[in-house]
């Protein structure tokens, strides 16, 4: 009870909450911007969360986040344009909404939803990582290495349509975390020559990087070529949206539930959740025929799902330090960088902190509600910003960013060169996510392995001695299996889907 | 940009190998096999067999080897690219020389000038703003050492 006093008394200081609202009104205006999204908002805001306490500097990316994926819902039912891709299952059906007039409905169902799927989320996180954190605390190092193994694992697994790409990503993301010292051994390794890369790459450069300059350079060459429409007005939000909630009460519980579950499997992330219980509404709906024609079902089902997923995730991600998905990855580094590795500690040692967190999310999934309503009354405004002039912005906060936390210019470059890797490799389908994950995850692979076989004398098979890691390790190769199944799978199908082709030549 | 997964698969087998090659020497811990090469190594194998893998079935499908899919002409998407990247390497080499105020003024103003096809009086305008808001957030606020290169004397 005094730790929840103190937790409280945290929260409901001044500057805590003015983070909050300020980030929630940045999160707001990135995710309402169609092609801007909420992991880029997560990395533009990165730096300055460098400069903050613990507590605010997640309370930002929590608040961001959150209504970045409630944003994102606005430009998909004004412009039939998704603002973020967690909102692209259902932007569709509230287009369609829209074009019936029923414009502020779609919105106000997606936004109410939301807040009903995130509260369900903290709920579920609050309840559960504690528990698992009990559990988790006696893990070792062989748990450990098998953890993160089967995080980079899934995330390969469920990256994409093609597990071979997501595979070679991440074997990049790995490279990437090797640079430096060892952690364990202290050897020099891929360094070049350049003693500033002996602490290894920094976290922030790559994250910017990856997320801000490659979506940057995707999205440039479209300024000016692209038109986007005026926006219609909203008129009469929250009209029937209490009626239609209530009617497909169990679709929102569900959606809530299974989201979080979602989330919290490393990899996967809001934007599938939202896929998943929209196709699911819509298996087990009484009327499957009328989705795709503006009906607010699945529109209830998704919208719910995609922002549990965003506290689901954080699940693995502060009871283990494994992050299920990009934005969690980006946090778990934000953390690494303040001297706190998430972990099953975390809640014995900082247990103020861990509630402290939890409220937040709580605060900041209730302020959707005002905020997003104020998002919706002026999104014409928002969508009226021209890319022009946004773009350039965005650009130079990425330069100084990069350079704000170790004021070195050679960080900028680093940002600069895996931009330009991600956007080339994303022009090629090779997806991102493994690659960042492996980022974080690599050291921690690495480090666990060493120390498990220092304590071993070299015995690999010690690694499975233990049963909850024998337990992990199965998973892990499980997972494996199913990855080279499946892109054994693809390869038939396509070789397939080509030799027709070649018979009639 | 389509590459043909052929050359992709290559170039990643060959940094593989350049990995698996540039590790040979790390030093394992004492009296067993693995170290801070072990990691580099697995690294570096698996990355050549994926690429293998990669390279042989972009050759099976035998595509071009370039391919341009996007609504937007190449040289256009080409002239992106640069201008970022040239707006980022000026950066890094201009602004310990002429401070980040100036750069900073005359990168946005070019830059926004330029995508919004010449309206100068809104370029000229936010880059104003942005940099001065930008230099009291980072500067002021963060103290974050932004140089102000030949400024430094105008202002001292």
């Amino acid at each position: 009870m005094m730790d929840l006093q103190a937790a409280l008394g945290m929260v409901f200081d001044w500057q805590v909450l003015l983070t909050i609202v300020a980030a929630s009104m940045f999160g707001l205006f990135i995710g309402a911007i169609p092609g801007l999204t909420a992991t880029m908002a997560t990395a533009l805001l990165v730096p300055l969360t460098f400069f903050m306490d613990p507590l605010p500097a997640i309370a930002a990316i929590v608040s961001a986040t959150a209504m970045a994926i409630v944003a994102g819902d606005i430009p998909g039912a004004l412009l039939r344009i998704p603002g973020t891709p967690a909102s692209a299952a259902y932007t569709d059906e509230a287009w369609r909404m829209g074009r019936e007039g029923r414009i502020g409905q779609a919105l106000g169902v997606n936004l109410v939803c939301s807040v009903i799927g995130g509260v369900i989320g903290v709920a579920i996180l609050a309840f559960f990582a504690p528990l698992v954190a009990d559990f988790a605390i006696q893990f070792t190092s062989d748990e450990y290495f098998w953890l993160a193994l089967l995080g980079l694992s899934c995330a390969v697994l469920v990256s994409g349509s093609d597990p071979l790409k997501g595979a070679i990503s991440m074997l990049l993301g790995l490279l990437i975390s090797m640079v430096g010292m060892s952690s364990v051994s202290g050897q020099m390794r891929f360094i070049f020559g350049i003693p500033e890369l002996l602490s290894g790459i920094s976290i922030l450069p790559v994250l910017i990087g990856l997320f801000a300059i490659a979506e940057l350079l995707r999205r440039l060459p479209e300024v000016g070529k692209l038109n986007l429409p005026a926006a219609p007005t909203v008129r009469r939000p929250f009209e029937g949206v209490g009626r239609i909630t209530w009617r497909y009460k169990g679709g929102v519980a569900r959606s809530g539930v299974l989201g979080t579950l979602i989330g919290a499997l490393p990899g996967a992330g809001a934007d599938i959740a939202s896929w998943i219980c929209y196709a699911l509404a819509r298996k087990l709906s009484r009327t499957p025929e009328k989705f795709g024609t503006g009906h607010p079902e699945g529109l209830v089902s998704a919208s719910s799902a995609n922002n549990a997923a965003l506290s689901g995730a954080y699940i693995p991600a502060l009871v283990f330090g494994i992050p299920g998905d990009t934005i969690t990855a980006i946090i778990i580094g934000v953390l690494m960088m303040k001297g706190i590795t998430p972990g099953p500690d975390v809640f014995t040692t900082d247990t103020v902190l861990v509630y402290a967190i939890f409220i937040v999310f709580l605060l900041a999934n209730l302020l959707l509600l005002p905020l997003g309503l104020l998002a919706i009354r002026g999104a014409r405004h928002i969508l009226a910003v021209p890319a022009a002039m946004l773009y350039p912005l965005i650009l130079l906060f990425c330069i100084v960013g990069a350079y704000a936390t170790n004021n070195s210019m050679l960080d900028v470059v680093i940002m600069l060169i895996l931009g330009l890797l991600a956007w080339l490799l994303a022009e090629n389908e090779f997806p991102i996510g493994p690659m960042i994950l492996a980022v974080i995850l690599g050291p921690i692979l690495e480090g666990n392995f060493l120390r498990s076989m220092i304590k071993a004398n070299g015995d690999v098979l010690m690694l499975v001695d233990r049963p909850i890691a024998a337990t992990l390790g199965t998973l892990a190769i499980l997972v494996w299996v199913a990855i080279i199944v499946s892109t054994l799978w693809s390869m038939r199908r396509t070789s397939q889907a080509t030799a027709p082709q070649h018979n009639n030549n | 940009m389509r590459i043909n997964d052929l050359l992709l698969g290559a170039l990643m087998a060959l940094l593989g190998a350049i990995t698996v090659w540039a590790s040979r020497d790390f030093p394992s811990m004492p009296r067993q096999e693995y170290g801070a090469g072990t990691f580099p190594t697995i690294v570096g194998v698996m990355l050549v067999i994926l690429g293998g893998v990669l390279a042989l079935r972009g050759w099976r499908q035998q595509g071009a080897l370039f391919a341009w899919q996007s609504p937007v002409a190449i040289k256009h998407v080409l002239l992106c690219v640069c201008a970022v990247v040239m707006a980022i390497v000026g950066y890094v080499q201009l602004v310990p020389i002429l401070g980040f105020p100036i750069v900073s003024l005359v990168m946005l103003t070019a830059l926004i000038g330029w995508l919004s096809a010449g309206r100068w009086l809104l370029a000229v305008s936010t880059a104003l703003i942005a940099t001065l808001l930008i230099w009291l957030t980072f500067a002021e606020l963060l103290l974050v050492p932004l140089s102000l290169g030949i400024l430094e004397e105008v202002v001292y």
